[in-house]
C-alpha cells in the first residue's frame, strides 16, 4: 500500500535515494555489504536522513524479515531507562531470524537520556552485544557520554544544502503532478531550514489546499504554523509588564506545544521589527544568542526565557 | 467528639480574656467609649494571630452591639459597598441595638482597586457607627489617606510565655496532657502567632505522638515565606548563604518559589539581574546532573540566595504577599487539555518514525493533511480523534 503521508511515501528505500550525505552512504553501504555492522552513532540536525538510513540498513540486511529483527525506540518518549531496558530485554531474548546473527535496535533522540540513563544504556549494550547491534541517533553528540561514543562508529550528518532540498521538491512535484514556480521553490527551501521532513510536510500541507503552489500559499502555511503572538510577549515586556509577558509566553508554549528553542527562533526574527534603537536591537540579539546557548547548557528553558524577557523590559526603558 | 476548632471554641469573649495586648485593649476601650459621628476610625494592625479580629468581636460584645462585618471583597465593589453599608450607617438598626462595623484585613485590597479605599474613607466620614479596621500591614502607599482618617493601634507579637500559658489553660479544659517541652517548642515556633499555636496544639493533641507536630507541613511553607522576605527585602549577608538550610524543602522547589515571586519585588535592572542569577543557577543544576559533580551545589545555592538578594540596589520595605509557584500546575492542566492532540501525535509519530514531542511541535503544519479521511484511515485514528481534528478545523 502506498502511504498517503508524503514523508513516508517519498522516504527512500535504497541507499542512493538519500540526499546530501554521500560520504556516509558510501561507508555504511560497504559495512552493510559485509553483513556485519558495529554499534553506530548518527549525529546531526533533524530531517537529514538518520532514521531513514537506519531503516535502509535493516531492510538491506534482513530483507523480508526486517520487521522481526528491528526495534525502534525514541528516548524522549519512553518513560525512563527502565522501560527502555525492559523493551530491549524482551526483544533481545529471542534469536534473530535469517542469516544475520544479530538484531538491530534503533534508539532515536538518545541525547534526551540523562547521563545516568546513558550509563545504564551502556551496560545494556554490553549485555546484549552478542545478539544486538545498536544504532543511536542524536542531534548533539556532545550530549552523549564518552563511554558510549567510544563504543560506536560515529557518523556526522550534514544540514541539507539547497540543491539537496530542491532535488526532493522536484521529485515530489513530479510524483504528485504539482505546479511549483521557482520563487515558491526558493521559499520552500527557506522554510525548510535544511530539514527534509519539514519541507515535505510543508509541501503536503500547501498541496492539500491547491496543486498550483505559489509563494502566497506557502507563506500562509508557514505563518499559521509559526508560534503566534510572540510579538505580544515582547510588546508586554517592552512596555514594562514582565508578569503579563511571561504569563503569555507560558500560555503560548503550552498551547502550541513548542520548545524553548522554537521560541528563541521566533524572538530572534522578531527583534528587527521592534520599535527600538538599532544599538538596542544588537544588544537584544546578543542576549538572545546567549539565551539560546544557555538553553542548550541548562535544564529548564522557561527559566532562561524569563531571563531573556527581563532584558526586553530593560530595552523598553532604553537600556 | 471534639470536631470544633479550638481557635473558635476558645475565642475571647470579654476584654479580660485577651492576652498579651494590654495596651491595645485600653486604646480600643477608649475609642469605643468616646466615639461620636465624624470621629476617626480605628485601625488595629500587626502580624497574624495576634488578636486583631478577636478584639473587634469582643468590643461589640462588651457594649452589647451588633458586629457588621465587611471583608475586602465587599470593599472592592463600591456599588455593592454602598448597598450593604448605607442602611447600616444611616438608619438606626432594626433591633435598636448599636452597631460596630468591622473591615477585616483591609490590606487584602489590591493595588488596582484603590476605589475601595476611597469608598472606605467616605464611609468613615459619614458613619454614625464606630468602624474597626484590621490589617497586617498598613504602611503601604495606598493607605496614606486612610491612615489620616484613623487612629493606629499596633498589636504586638504575643510573648511565647503568654502563648504557653494560654495553651496550658486550654489543655486543662480539654482534659488533655502534652509534654512541657513540646508546648515550649510550639509556643516559640509560633513566633507570636497565637492562632497558629492553638491550631498546632489541637493537632498535637490529636496525634499519637504529639512531638510529631514539630515537623508539620504548614511550618514548611511559613518558612519559605520568611526566606523569601529575607532574600527579597533584606541586605545580603553571610547568613543569607545558609538560609535554605533551615527550610525543609528541596532546592529545586525553592527555585520555583523564587522564580514565581521575583517580579513581585524587583523591577527593571533588578529584575534582569535576578533572572540572570536564576539562569546561572539553572546551568549549574544541569552541570550537576550531567557530571554528577555535587560540589556545584554550593554555587547553585549561593547564586540563588545571596545572588538574587544582591540584585537590588536598596533594601525593600512594606508587606508583599508571595504566591505559590503556579507553573507546574499550569503544565499539568494543559496536558489534560491537549490529551486528544497527544494521542493523535503519538499514532502519527510511530507511523512516520519520529518522536512524539517532535510530532506535537509539527502539529500546526501536519494538521492540514491530517484532516484528510484517507490519512486518518491510514493512521487508524479513533472516532474521538477524528472529531477533535474536525473541531479544530472550524
Amino acid at each position: 500500500m502506498v502511504s498517503e503521508i508524503w514523508t513516508e511515501k517519498y522516504r527512500p528505500s535504497k541507499f542512493p535515494g538519500i540526499v546530501g550525505q554521500d560520504d556516509i552512504i558510501k561507508k555504511i553501504e560497504s559495512l552493510t555489504n559485509s553483513l556485519n555492522i558495529p554499534h553506530l552513532l548518527f549525529t546531526g540536525p533533524a530531517g537529514t536522513g538518520k532514521s531513514t538510513l537506519a531503516l535502509i540498513i535493516v531492510k538491506e540486511l534482513f530483507e523480508k524479515n526486517w520487521k522481526d529483527n528491528y526495534l525502534e525506540l525514541n528516548a524522549s518518549d519512553e518513560r525512563g531507562i527502565n522501560v527502555i531496558r525492559d523493551k530491549v530485554k524482551n526483544f533481545a531474548r529471542t534469536k534473530s531470524l535469517g542469516n544475520i546473527p544479530f538484531k538491530i535496535i534503533f534508539l532515536d533522540e538518545a541525547d534526551a537520556l540523562t547521563p545516568e540513563a546513558q550509563q545504564a544504556l551502556r551496560r545494556t549494550m554490553e549485555n546484549y552485544s552478542a545478539t544486538c547491534r545498536f544504532i543511536l541517533s542524536c542531534n548533539y553528540s556532545s550530549k552523549i557520554i564518552d563511554p558510549i561514543q567510544s563504543r560506536c562508529a560515529i557518523f556526522r550528518f550534514k544540514l541539507l544544502e539547497k540543491k539537496d532540498i530542491e532535488k526532493v521538491i522536484k521529485k515530489i512535484e513530479e510524483g504528485e503532478r504539482l505546479q511549483i514556480n521557482p520563487e515558491a521553490i526558493e521559499m520552500l527551501y527557506e522554510g525548510s531550514e535544511g530539514d527534509c521532513r519539514r519541507v515535505i510536510n510543508l509541501l503536503q500541507s500547501t498541496a492539500s489546499i491547491s496543486p498550483v503552489i505559489n509563494t502566497e500559499l506557502i507563506s500562509t502555511i508557514i505563518s499559521s504554523a509559526k508560534p503566534k503572538d510572540i510579538r505580544v510577549v515582547l510588546d508586554y515586556a517592552l512596555s514594562g509588564d514582565f508578569q503579563k509577558s511571561r504569563e503569555k509566553l507560558l500560555d503560548i508554549m503550552l498551547k502550541e506545544s513548542i520548545s524553548g528553542q522554537d521560541v528563541i527562533k521566533a524572538v530572534q526574527k522578531e527583534i528587527w521589527n521592534l520599535p527600538v534603537e538599532p544599538d538596542i536591537k544588537v544588544k537584544l540579539t546578543e542576549k538572545t544568542g546567549e539565551t539560546e546557548f544557555r538553553i542548550v547548557e541548562g535544564s529548564d528553558p522557561f527559566i532562561q526565557l524569563q531571563s531573556l524577557i527581563a532584558s526586553f523590559v530593560l530595552a523598553g526603558l532604553g537600556r | 467528639m471534639t470536631t470544633t476548632n479550638w481557635t473558635e471554641k476558645y475565642r475571647p469573649t470579654y476584654f479580660i480574656d485577651i492576652r498579651g495586648q494590654e495596651l491595645a485593649v485600653e486604646k480600643i476601650k477608649e475609642f469605643i467609649r468616646k466615639f461620636r459621628k465624624g470621629e476617626k476610625a480605628i485601625i488595629l494592625h500587626g502580624p497574624s494571630g495576634t488578636g486583631k479580629t478577636a478584639m473587634a468581636y469582643v468590643a461589640a460584645k462588651e457594649i452589647h452591639s451588633e458586629l457588621f462585618e465587611l471583608n475586602a471583597s465587599d470593599l472592592r465593589n463600591s456599588q455593592k459597598l454602598r448597598e450593604i453599608l448605607s442602611p447600616a450607617t444611616k438608619q438606626k438598626s432594626l433591633t435598636k441595638k448599636g452597631k460596630i462595623i468591622l473591615v477585616d484585613e483591609v490590606d487584602g485590597i489590591s493595588e488596582v482597586d484603590r476605589g475601595g479605599v476611597t469608598e472606605l474613607i467616605r464611609l468613615i466620614e459619614s458613619t454614625s457607627h464606630p468602624i474597626i479596621i484590621t490589617a497586617n500591614d498598613i504602611w503601604g502607599k495606598k493607605f496614606s489617606e486612610l491612615r489620616k482618617k484613623a487612629e493606629l493601634v499596633q498589636l504586638k507579637e504575643i510573648d511565647y510565655r503568654t502563648i504557653k500559658n494560654v495553651m496550658i489553660e486550654i489543655l486543662r479544659k480539654e482534659r488533655k496532657f502534652i509534654d512541657n517541652d513540646i508546648l515550649t517548642n510550639i509556643a516559640i515556633r509560633a513566633k507570636g502567632d497565637l492562632r497558629a499555636a492553638i491550631n498546632d496544639l489541637q493537632t498535637a493533641a490529636s496525634l499519637e505522638d504529639p512531638s510529631q507536630i514539630l515537623f508539620d507541613e504548614r511550618n514548611k511553607e511559613m518558612d519559605i515565606f520568611t526566606a523569601l522576605r529575607l532574600i527579597f527585602k533584606g541586605k545580603p549577608d553571610k547568613s543569607t548563604l545558609r538560609l535554605f538550610d533551615s527550610i525543609n524543602m528541596p532546592i529545586d522547589q525553592i527555585l520555583l518559589w523564587i522564580e514565581e515571586n521575583i517580579p513581585a519585588e524587583y523591577q527593571g535592572e533588578e529584575l534582569a539581574k535576578a533572572y540572570d542569577m536564576l539562569s546561572k543557577v539553572d546551568i549549574f543544576k544541569r552541570r550537576i546532573y550531567r557530571q554528577q559533580y555535587w560540589r556545584f551545589l554550593v554555587y547553585e545555592n549561593a547564586l540563588l540566595s545571596y545572588g538574587v538578594s544582591s540584585a537590588k540596589t536598596n533594601e525593600k520595605t512594606g508587606f508583599t504577599s508571595y504566591k505559590k509557584p503556579t507553573r507546574i500546575l499550569k503544565i499539568w492542566l494543559n496536558n489534560r487539555r491537549i490529551e486528544k492532540k497527544k494521542s493523535i501525535a503519538k499514532k502519527y509519530a510511530r507511523y512516520v518514525h519520529v518522536g512524539e514531542k517532535r510530532a506535537l511541535r509539527e502539529f500546526p503544519t501536519i494538521k492540514q493533511f491530517l484532516i484528510k479521511p484517507e490519512v486518518q484511515k491510514e493512521l487508524r485514528l479513533s472516532e474521538e480523534e477524528v472529531e477533535y481534528l474536525n473541531k479544530i478545523e472550524q
